[in-house]
């Protein structure tokens, strides 16, 4: 019954999405289809505010592609509306753009820049604009720098029009234009004959909070957009193997060599798409709690070994994300292996990611996990939950890299998440932890995302700090609750853009207590957290008699330990001492104040001082002085000094083999 | 192939005789290392001694911790651990040179040196190895300057092609080549030095021209042995490290100590064995030199001399 109820939505989705298609140019007034076959819902579940309608041409031999868009906008901002501005973020690949400023400043994932290579070129130029019941715009385009004001940059295009769209009304833009793929230096573009089409197309901005948001392409953070439907055909020569955002509707041969594929996507706020030669695919379901998900997964031939791999990784945080999180409501999920050298890998876009692997990568090196586990986890933190990543990265990158570490810890091991290899060891929450404390006093994670000092600072903040202040509240609310918030977040949020005090507010709300103290140090505030012992000494009570010798259990002792608040973070903390007789004593210090003292009187020694025993704390910046033992131990530190002569050893043996 | 079983067998019978050399050598890496290694060790002691968090790398090796610790303040730059070691590994280099030459006499003595003799020959040969170096860095280094260029142009044109498998099979290809090369130019090396010393020879213009006809002549020979041995020595190191990881509990730091040890002296020993080949090379040569028969000397006519009479002196 669900599924006959199922099939007659979807038929109807298909000819109303047809109807879309169709009236396009034909003087019928503009809608947004209800079209619902790209998910698993029978209505849709976004307010739609966009329809696209794309039918681009790609050249593979110059990495350029022609195109025609039709945008229908839904004006659903209560005020009329008579300026919009749209994305062209393939400029942002020109040497004086901000992009490209942004990144020879202050490094980028990938990016170094020596100099200007000509094949790093890329553009997205507009041949035409026309406002259909308006007239032709083109001549009356006018760049913005919303920004920095860099008035070489060309990522934001802004048109005025002549008579404003009423509340409620629609507005249909035709838009010729035509975009040269750069050699990719990060994100998106082509290299050898592998194409990732990532920001490719004129994209309206949002308007958000009574005002339009449409940023300029940055060296970080690029990503928001309203939801809609997407119709994108992609015609490239016959030899091409295709993948897309949504799901495919048809791919046709043309009788000129090349084949035309058709995409439609419900509920999405971008497209992207790849094209290579050699792609492999492999395809899998998962079966989700809305229905069936089908998995593609596009590999590179050289790591068709690992497709299995990927697959499996990909459902069990599929499974993850639907138990703790919600559910994934679309029919597909494509992954993409891209090509290695091409800068593209750890990408996401709407039911569309890229992971990354080498050949190489034995099975206990689990970056191929991370990454594609990072990669999905983005469909529900920016695919649905779609905050403004530009404002607020944190909510997009943090959350999900907190989310991360609870899903590889769940899957993989939380001390072995990433690497569990020839006895070496890390887990993803000590690697998030390590990109925090490198730049824990540099910004806030509340921050604009080109606002941070340096890439440095804005990828240890928003990914890491973000992971560890989640993990620290976890401890601090407790992990059921907090996955309880979690999820509550997802559910009254997807499909919408909320902002980050939406976000605080509800693990308030789930949690029932008032954590301001909490999220004004670690959100809004640089403070950093850093517990040390100060002391942790034991003397004999009667250490003034001459003559007097200790005994074990039967001699006194005055104990005394310190414990020290080094850094600003005030954080409540638990503190375990631990004497020689095996008992131990917990105290509890506000951490009000900079230091606090424990007295014992004890028939025992004190053996160790340990702050935080239960490791609910990730954000402290140096963990080697939360603890104190009176007695050294000094085995660690011999075993590592052996690891480092074996390596003075051999260098030295390699030197003088070689040279006499 | 009956020639070069014998040169690595006649090189293990002689590296096997001589074996102190390689005990020696080896105590001598291992406290030129534990020197270099005094500051990281006083570094490591210092965060690791009294914290609980170290036995993260005690019971297994977290990664993160490691780095961690690496990124201490109080552990210093990085720099400060690595130049000391650097520094004692370049007088490992310098000490070897030092001491090969009493080496080498002893490997081509079919008696056991004597000490006196065996610093002799160290001190008369010093200068002697100093200018055979130079000639090895003025001709290795372009080679070697020249083969790392041609690998880099190579895999660089191999990574515009997307066969991702490619650009390392052509850096393998490479590095063999270079690995051969190279081997075959310290096999020169070790024949020049080894003339050096057994022949005494204050020109080492001579030996190293020595050295480099014979290695052109015995190419195969030699380099069939140097190889053999260096692939004993991969060997080792693979075998060693899987033992050491399979066998060796995390938290044993003497099991850690004995096995990476044991691994070390096995590897020095390796590289004794190819030198003891080259002298072994080398003595067979001087046997085989054909003696050339001399006619028997005609007895000297000698004019008689008057004989002096007893007594008939002045």
């Amino acid at each position: 019954m669900i599924r006959a109820q199922r099939l007659v939505f979807c038929l109807m989705g298909i000819l109303i999405s047809g109807a879309a298609l169709g009236q396009s140019g034909t003087g019928s007034p503009p809608v947004i289809p209800n079209t619902v076959s790209a998910i698993n819902s029978a209505a849709p579940m976004s307010q739609r505010v966009v329809a696209y309608n794309i039918d681009a041409k790609y050249d593979a031999k110059t990495h350029s592609l022609d195109a025609n868009e039709t945008l229908v906008y839904h004006n659903l901002t209560g005020q009329p509306l008579d300026t919009f501005p749209f994305h062209l973020y393939l400029n942002g690949f020109q040497p004086n753009a901000t992009w490209v400023r942004e990144t020879k400043r202050d490094g980028t994932r990938d990016v170094s820049f020596e100099k200007w290579e000509s094949n790093e070129f890329g553009a997205d130029e507009i041949k035409s604009f026309e406002v259909v019941g308006q007239g032709d715009f083109t001549s009356r385009l006018q760049f913005v720098q919303p920004d920095d004001g860099n008035k070489d940059d060309r990522s934001v295009v802004q048109v005025h029009l002549d008579k404003p769209i009423p509340p409620d009304g629609f507005v249909e833009f035709n838009i010729k234009f035509h975009d040269q793929f750069p050699e990719t230096l990060e994100r998106t573009g082509w290299k050898h004959d592998f194409l990732l089409a990532g920001q490719w197309f004129p994209k309206v901005g949002v308007w958000w909070h009574g005002a339009w948001n449409c940023h300029q392409f940055h060296g970080a953070t690029e990503f928001f957009a309203d939801f809609g439907v997407y119709d994108v055909k992609v015609t490239v020569p016959q030899n091409e193997v295709v993948g897309g955002s949504g799901i495919e509707v048809s791919s046709v041969n043309n009788p000129d060599g090349t084949k035309t594929v058709t995409y439609h996507g419900d509920d999405i706020h971008d497209f992207a798409w790849t094209a290579s030669p050699h792609y492999k695919i492999y395809n899998d379901t998962f079966q989700g709690s809305m229905g069936p998900v089908a998995l593609r997964i596009m590999m590179q031939p050289a790591h068709w070994d690992q497709a299995e791999r990927h697959a499996r990784i990909l459902k069990n945080t599929l499974d993850r994300f639907e138990r703790w999180y919600g559910p994934y409501p679309y029919k597909t999920l494509t992954l993409v292996d891209p090509d290695v050298d091409s800068a593209a890998e750890g990408m996401e876009y709407p039911t569309f990611i890229t992971g990354g692997t080498r050949w190489w990568v034995t099975g206990g090196l689990y970056f191929p996990e991370g990454v594609i586990e990072h990669e999905f986890g983005h469909q529900y933190w920016y695919g649905m939950v779609a905050t403004n990543e530009f404002e607020d990265a944190w909510m997009d990158e943090g959350i999900n890299s907190y989310t991360e570490v609870k899903v590889l810890g769940s899957i993989l091991g939380p001390k072995t998440s990433v690497l569990n290899q020839w006895g070496v060891t890390a887990g993803d929450g000590e690697i998030q932890r390590l990109g925090y404390i490198a730049v824990a006093d540099v910004d806030p994670i509340a921050r604009n995302g080109w606002e941070y000092a340096n890439y440095n600072s804005y990828g240890g903040v928003t990914y890491g700090k973000t992971a560890v202040v989640l993990l620290t509240l976890e401890g601090v609310i407790g992990e059921d609750t907090m996955q309880k918030a979690m999820h509550t977040y997802f559910m009254r949020y997807r499909f919408t853009h909320p902002t980050k005090e939406d976000f605080l507010k509800t693990i308030e709300e789930a949690s029932g207590k008032d954590l301001r103290w909490y999220f004004n140090q670690a959100v809004y505030g640089t403070q950093v957290l850093d517990f040390a012992v100060m002391k942790a000494e034991s003397v004999p009570a009667d250490w003034y008699k001459e003559g007097s010798k200790e005994k074990k259990g039967e001699t006194e002792y005055n104990t005394e330990v310190q414990i020290q608040r080094k850094g600003d973070f005030v954080f409540p903390v638990d503190v375990e001492v631990k004497f020689d007789n095996g008992e131990k004593v917990r105290e509890h210090w506000n951490a009000q104040d900079r230091w606090v003292r424990y007295a014992y009187q004890k028939k025992a020694k004190v053996e160790s001082v340990e702050i935080d025993p239960d490791h609910r704390i990730h954000i402290d910046r140096n963990n080697f002085n939360n603890s104190h033992t009176v007695e050294a131990n000094t085995a660690p530190a011999r075993k590592l000094v052996h690891y480092w002569t074996f390596i003075c050893q051999f260098f030295a043996q390699a030197l003088a083999w070689w040279l006499v | 192939m009956t020639g070069q079983t014998n040169l690595i067998s006649a090189g293990a019978s002689i590296a096997g005789r001589n074996k102190r050399y390689v005990i020696w050598f080896y105590l001598l890496n291992l406290a030129l290392a534990s020197l270099g290694t005094g500051a990281f060790s006083a570094q490591a002691h210092s965060i690791f001694d009294h914290s609980l968090y170290a036995d993260k790398l005690l019971h297994g090796f977290d990664a993160a911790v490691y780095v961690e610790m690496l990124a201490r303040p109080e552990f210093g730059p990085i720099q400060a651990s690595n130049a000391p070691a650097m520094m004692f590994a370049v007088l490992f280099f310098l000490l070897t040179m030092l001491f090969l030459p009493g080496v080498l006499l002893s490997y081509s003595s079919d008696h056991r040196v004597p000490r006196d003799e065996f610093y002799r020959t160290c001190g008369r040969n010093v200068w002697r190895f100093v200018r055979l170096f130079l000639f090895f860095a003025i001709i290795a280094g372009p080679v070697a300057g020249i083969l790392f260029g041609v690998q880099s142009a190579l895999a660089k044109a191999a990574d515009k092609n997307s066969y991702e498998k490619l650009p390392f099979f052509v850096q393998c290809a490479c590095m063999a080549i270079i690995f051969l090369v190279m081997t075959a130019i310290r096999a020169w090396f070790d024949l020049a030095e080894t003339d050096v010393v057994v022949s005494d020879q204050g020109a080492v213009r001579k030996s190293v021209a020595f050295g480099f006809r014979n290695m052109r002549r015995n190419l195969g020979r030699l380099l069939g042995s140097y190889v053999v041995i260096a692939i004993v020595a991969v060997a080792i190191l693979a075998v060693g490290i899987s033992l050491w990881e399979m066998i060796v509990p995390a938290s044993s730091v003497l099991g850690a100590f004995i096995i990476s040890q044991a691994i070390l002296l096995l590897l020095l020993a390796t590289r004794f064995w190819q030198r003891a080949a080259a002298v072994a090379f080398y003595v067979k040569q001087q046997a085989e030199i054909p003696v050339i028969e001399m006619p028997p000397f005609a007895p000297l006519s000698m004019p008689e001399l008057p004989v002096a009479q007893p007594g008939s002196g002045t």
